[in-house]
């Protein structure tokens, strides 16, 4: 790959923000950062992205689950691979890692929990993008 | 009650309602009347008593129709029902139909007076519980998303933080630069483990449980809990054995919190166990009940500490690890069996290690399940 691969952050909390995008930075991803859904549906219509992280709770309530429903309808953005990080795990059930985050409620490819380990994150950024590509790949 | 008391006297004797009118005064009190129970029923609605007399002998509609009438319209309507002394029986018998009390005729202005005080306060009580209830409900709704929000979050972030510096550092730091970090990010992890199960704890709402149970395989509850503790049994270097039998029947309950009840009870028994050593799962079925036992070999529980461990009142010891506790798994933890109808009970002996325990029952196979009945009928004996 010539050009870095380029994420999206969704995220109300800039300290949060901060953190996850100097680890990705730091392996090399390119990163742009929304902090709350409006800006972050804006980015990610205005230029492709390889893979979106998107935090569940932000302003009044859920609504990273409103977004990420909202993405399934686009025929474009449907392909983004999406990356829950949530701190709300204890909310919605007793969840267990590596399960979806509700089958019912939102259709994600992935879900980790805040915070999440540095080598965590980049191992699941990448086996995401690399499941993405063989997507297209197959597609094409 | 907004403003004065409302209350409505149905009675076929004109004088007695003249005569409760005249008591009362309609200065503290909205007065209605009506003559028979029809009347009466059809005045519910312009008045919207929060009392109403009711005579029990009269033409018409009869005051057992009425109160039957009333409770469907509206059960927090407070109901005193009138009676001649030949009725005293049936005063009896519409109490245990819903009436809060009886009025024997003929009565003096103060009998009148003090039944009306005491039903009208029976019905503020009836009011501010419904109105508590309402609170508690709105409450517990509203803290696990403010536990999240305002305590979860700046901890996460700044545990976040911790990470990347840890990652970003990695190699240049020494021994003991590092274990500072790791001591650090331990600390916070504790914390944010407490605040998710203060919050369960809280806002779980048990008796909706209840309502979403389902069959539950066991085994697979099991397999989950086992995955959940399955870094901190490795980072103490102990081996969890489960010891299930082939089949076992299903219970009727909730996967995702009996599954967290086993990782508190799996959680506690790493916790207590001296690094190398191991923890035995067992579960079993016996006669109506699964029971799954979570047995370590560890520190153990003084015995007079026993008691309040296993009614969640003690934090217990720090773990052999130094791992520190909330003391509300275990009160968690015996809430969510609890709910399940089953039980959980604790061996212990000091030095030698605990044995935590949940019982459940086992989801009957049918209403022609003959076993079921009888235990059914045996714990009823026992409870009379």
């Amino acid at each position: 790959m010539s050009t870095a691969k380029r994420l999206l952050i969704v995220d109300d909390d800039p300290d949060f923000v901060d953190g996850i995008r100097a680890i990705l930075e730091g392996a090399g991803y390119a990163v742009d950062a929304a902090f709350n859904p409006r800006d972050g549906f804006d980015a990610l219509q205005s230029r492709p992205y390889d893979l979106l992280l998107l935090d569940i709770l932000m302003g009044r309530g859920a609504e990273g689950v409103m977004f990420a429903r909202k993405m399934r309808k686009d025929a474009r953005l449907r392909e983004v691979p999406v990356l829950i990080i949530t701190g709300l795990r204890e909310q919605i059930a007793f969840l267990f890692p590596g399960e979806p985050l509700h089958p019912h409620l939102v259709p994600v490819d992935e879900l980790l929990e805040k915070p999440v380990e540095p080598q965590l994150l980049l191992e699941k950024v990448a086996a995401l993008l690399s499941a993405s590509e063989r997507r297209k790949a197959a597609g094409a | 009650m907004n403003g004065r008391p409302r209350i409505l006297i149905i009675d076929d004797e004109e004088v007695v309602l003249d005569a409760c009118t005249e008591i009362l005064g309609d200065r503290d009190y909205v007065l209605a009347t009506a003559t028979d129970g029809r009347a009466g029923l059809d005045r519910l609605g312009e008045v919207r008593p929060d009392l109403v007399f009711v005579d029990l002998k009269m033409p018409g509609l009869s005051g057992f129709e009425v109160l039957e009438q009333l409770r469907t319209v509206d059960p927090s309507i407070v109901t005193v029902v009138i009676t001649g002394y030949a009725t005293l029986s049936s005063a009896v018998e519409a109490m245990q139909k819903g009436a809060y009390d009886f009025l024997p005729k003929p009565f003096t202005p103060d009998e009148f007076r003090v039944i009306t005080a005491r039903s009208l306060e029976k019905r503020r009580l009836q009011q501010e519980a419904v109105r508590l209830r309402r609170e508690r409900d709105l409450l517990r709704e509203q803290f696990a998303s403010i536990v999240s929000h305002e305590l979860k979050a700046p901890l996460s972030a700044v545990q976040q933080h911790l990470m990347l510096l840890t990652h970003e550092l990695a190699g240049t730091l020494h021994e003991a630069q590092q274990a500072r970090l790791e001591r650090l990010q331990g600390r916070i992890a504790d914390l944010l483990a407490l605040i998710a199960t203060w919050g369960r704890a809280i806002s779980t709402d048990m008796e909706g449980l209840r309502a979403s149970f389902a069959p539950v395989e066991i085994q697979a509850v099991v397999g989950k809990a086992l995955d959940s503790v399955g870094v901190l049994a490795a980072r103490k270097d102990i081996t969890v054995e489960p010891s299930l039998p082939q089949a076992l029947p299903p219970v009727a309950g909730d996967a995702g919190t009996l599954a967290e009840a086993l990782v508190n009870l799996l959680s506690n028994a790493i916790k207590y166990s001296h690094p190398g050593s191991h923890v035995v799962l067992t579960a079993e079925a016996a006669v109506n009940r699964v029971s799954i036992s979570v047995q370590d070999f560890g520190v153990g529980i003084p015995a007079d500490e026993l008691p309040l461990i296993s009614d969640g009142l003690a934090r217990g010891a720090p773990g052999t690890a130094g791992e520190r506790g909330s003391g509300l798994g275990l009160a968690l933890t015996r809430r969510i069996v609890e709910a399940h109808g089953g039980t959980l009970t604790v061996e212990s002996a000091a030095g030698r290690g605990s044995t935590f325990t949940i019982a459940l029952p086992a989801r009957p196979l049918g209403p022609a399940d003959p076993a079921g009945e009888r235990v059914e009928e045996q714990r009823r004996v026992g409870a009379r």
